[in-house]
Order: C-alpha cells, then structure tokens, then sequence
C-alpha cells in the first residue's frame, strides 16, 4: 500500500513536471526493483534527497532573481538617461530601415551569460530573418555578434556570415567609453554600406521590444539625400567651419554608431536583467510548487507505512490475545 | 577643431577615436576627487575575434585593467 502511493504519487510528480525525466525515473524505480515484493517500510530517502536538492535549487534561483533585481535598477536609470544620446540622431537623419544597399552588416546584440529567458534567440530570430530580407545576388550580409550567447545559436547555421565575435563586454559596467573603443573597432574592420544593430529594447521587466536600428555609410546618406524624403531636409542645414558636406557626413555617420551602439548595448544589458529576474522568479515558484507535491507525497508515505505497522502489531495483539 | 580634421584623418583615425582622445585629455584635466570618478567611468574591457571561413581566429583581449 505504501508501495502503491509513493508509485501513484511518483508517477504524477514525474509527468506534471519534467526537469530531467530519466535520471528521476531511473532513481525511483530503482528503488522499487530493489525492494522485494510485500516488504515493509519502503525507503523515502530518494524522496528525501530529491527535497534537499530541490531546496537548493530554489535558494540559488531566489538568489539570483535578487541580485538581478538589484543590477536592474541602476542599468535601468542608465539606460533611460542614454536614450536621449540617439534621439537627435533620428531627428535628424531619420531612421531607414527599408533602405536598400549591397553590403549590409547585421550587429547582433546577445548576452554573455544564460539564464535570462528567451531575449537571446529573440534577437538572433530577428537576425536571421533581416539577413534573408537583405541577402541577395550581388550582395553580401555580414554578421557582428556582440556577446557568447548569440554566437553560439548564429555558429550552428551561419558560421560562414560570421565576420567578428565581442564577448566580455559587460565585465565592467558598460561605459561610453568602453562601447566607443569597441564601435571604433567595428568601423575599422568592416566594410559597410548599411550598419543594422539588432537588440532588445527595454520596455518594463516583463516586456521587450525587439529593434534594428540602421546606420548609414555616408556615401549611402548622401544619395538618399539626393533622392529627397527626410534626408534631403540636411541642405536646409547651415553648417559651421571649413568642413565639406561629405565630412561632416562621416563624422555625423560614425558618432552616431557609437551612440546607438551604446544605448543598444544598455538596452539589451537592461532587457537581461530584467528576462532573467522574471525567469528566475518563475523558476522559484515552480521549485516551490514541485517541494510542496514532494512533501506531500514523503509525509502520506510515511504515514502509509506507520499505519501498516500498526495496523500489524494490532491483529497481532489481538491475535495473540484471542 | 576644424583646422584638425585633416591632420587625425590622415593619421587614420576615425571620429570615434578622436573624440575618445580629447575626452580622455579633458577628464585628465579634472582635480581629484571628480578625476578618479570620471576615470572609473573609462574602463575597457572586451575581448574580440575576427572569423574568416567559418573559423574563429585567436580572441585578442582589449583591457586596461591590468590581468587577474
């Protein structure tokens, strides 16, 4: 009878939820085969042991929705105030997605670190998809991969677009400084016509807005500009000092790289935390929900087998008695 | 600053690298205690690779911490 709870219960526990199915099957049922059939007082120390590490999965899941609510709040502040550094830009130069170019470069932006629900393959999702959009004869699409995580989802399949890897960008907190060495860095070793930056844009904890900003090479600004629409508004524009208009075009093209790369980088380091606090917190919760079913299905255990032996030496009282 | 752009172009340097220079030369200018903070405010760390034919090269570290 006690067999047939913690079997019952067992079973249920294993197909409710599914955290590694083969080593919880194998642990319990090798604790049924080992007891012979009709034995008394059924071991609960698989049960038990499965508690205490459920336990402790829990501590670090908790652990790790604090430590990532506590990150958040500063990047948050951050990454707000850097929000006004792109606007101007957009003001500006507009914002082109629709552009069409021969050399695209797709920057996705991923974190290093896992654990932060599905923010990652958002963005390499979204990736993929433009490098089709902008993919075609007579042109070539590169990708820049910011962060571990994207890189090893984007290897599996499209190795051979990889132009560059950056990882351990957040060792520090992520500075302007930091992002513009590494923009710097990017423009150096990459030809472009078009710069497409994919990231999650922070929305609250528990909403991301996956975004492709584009930025133009500024032989491509000068042409759209010819063409009219937003950019033939920048002749209206007086301009100061000796510079010629392709100049200030290139500086303009480059400074507003790095500034949307860092307000990119922000927002994606913003969106982690805030993935990973909402998944760990969910993680916690589920940990709670499984300890609470163990418990139950260890304490009926118990008393199954309490109340056999009693029920035994009873009739065997009374057996003896009568 | 206009009569600069030439020169730091030839010297293939792009704007970003430029404006990272002057920030840096006017942070150096600041008195302490608003030189150490702005000093915190650039550091560097990233480690980079560059792929050719679906193969990583050797990551390169760009740091100015000094190693671990």
């Amino acid at each position: 009878m006690a067999m047939a709870a913690l079997r019952r219960e067992g079973r249920r526990f294993l197909l409710s939820s599914n955290p590694s199915p083969v080593v919880a099957r194998s642990a319990i049922f090798s604790e049924e085969s080992s007891a012979p059939l009709g034995a008394r007082g059924v071991s609960t120390q698989v049960v038990r042991n499965r508690m205490k590490s459920v336990r402790n999965i829990q501590k670090i899941t908790k652990a790790m929705k604090m430590v990532a609510a506590s990150k958040l709040r500063a990047v948050q502040v951050r990454t707000e105030n850097s929000r006004g550094l792109w606007q101007p830009f957009t003001a500006l130069l507009g914002d082109a997605p629709s552009v069409d170019v021969k050399k695209n470069v797709i920057i996705t932006i991923s974190s290093d670190k896992g654990l932060c629900g599905g923010i990652n393959s958002t963005s390499v999702k979204i990736s993929k998809s433009l490098f089709k959009v902008t993919s075609g004869p007579e042109k070539e699409t590169k990708y820049v991969v910011l962060g571990e995580k994207g890189k090893v989802q984007l290897m599996r399949d499209s190795k051979n677009h990889i132009d560059m890897t950056i990882s351990e960008l957040q060792k520090n907190p992520l500075n302007f400084t930091q992002v513009s060495v590494l923009a710097d860095d990017i423009l150096k070793n990459v030809e472009y016509d078009a710069l497409r930056i994919v990231y999650n844009k922070f929305q609250s904890v528990v909403q991301f807005l996956p975004t492709i900003n584009t930025i133009l090479s500024p032989e491509i600004v000068e042409r759209e500009s010819e063409a009219g629409g937003k950019l033939g508004d920048l002749d209206s524009y007086e301009i100061e000092g000796g510079e010629t208009k392709a100049e200030i075009l290139q500086n303009l093209a480059e400074f507003q790289f790095s500034c949307v790369l860092f307000n990119a980088a922000l927002e994606n380091a913003c969106s982690e935390l805030g993935a990973r606090m909402s998944a760990m917190d969910s993680s916690s919760r589920n940990a709670g929900e499984m300890l609470d079913r163990l418990t139950l299905t260890y304490n009926r255990t118990r008393q199954a087998s309490i109340t056999t032996e009693l029920t035994e030496i009873i009739s065997g009282a009374s057996a003896l008695e009568g | 600053m206009s009569s600069a752009v030439p020169f730091w172009r030839a010297a293939g340097m792009t704007y970003i690298g430029y404006s990272n220079m002057v920030a840096g030369a006017v942070r150096k200018c600041l008195k302490e205690p608003y030189r150490s903070e702005a000093v915190n405010r650039e550091k560097v760390h990233f480690t980079i690779s560059k792929w050719s034919q679906g193969k990583p090269e050797k990551p390169s570290t760009r740091t100015d911490s000094p190693e671990e």
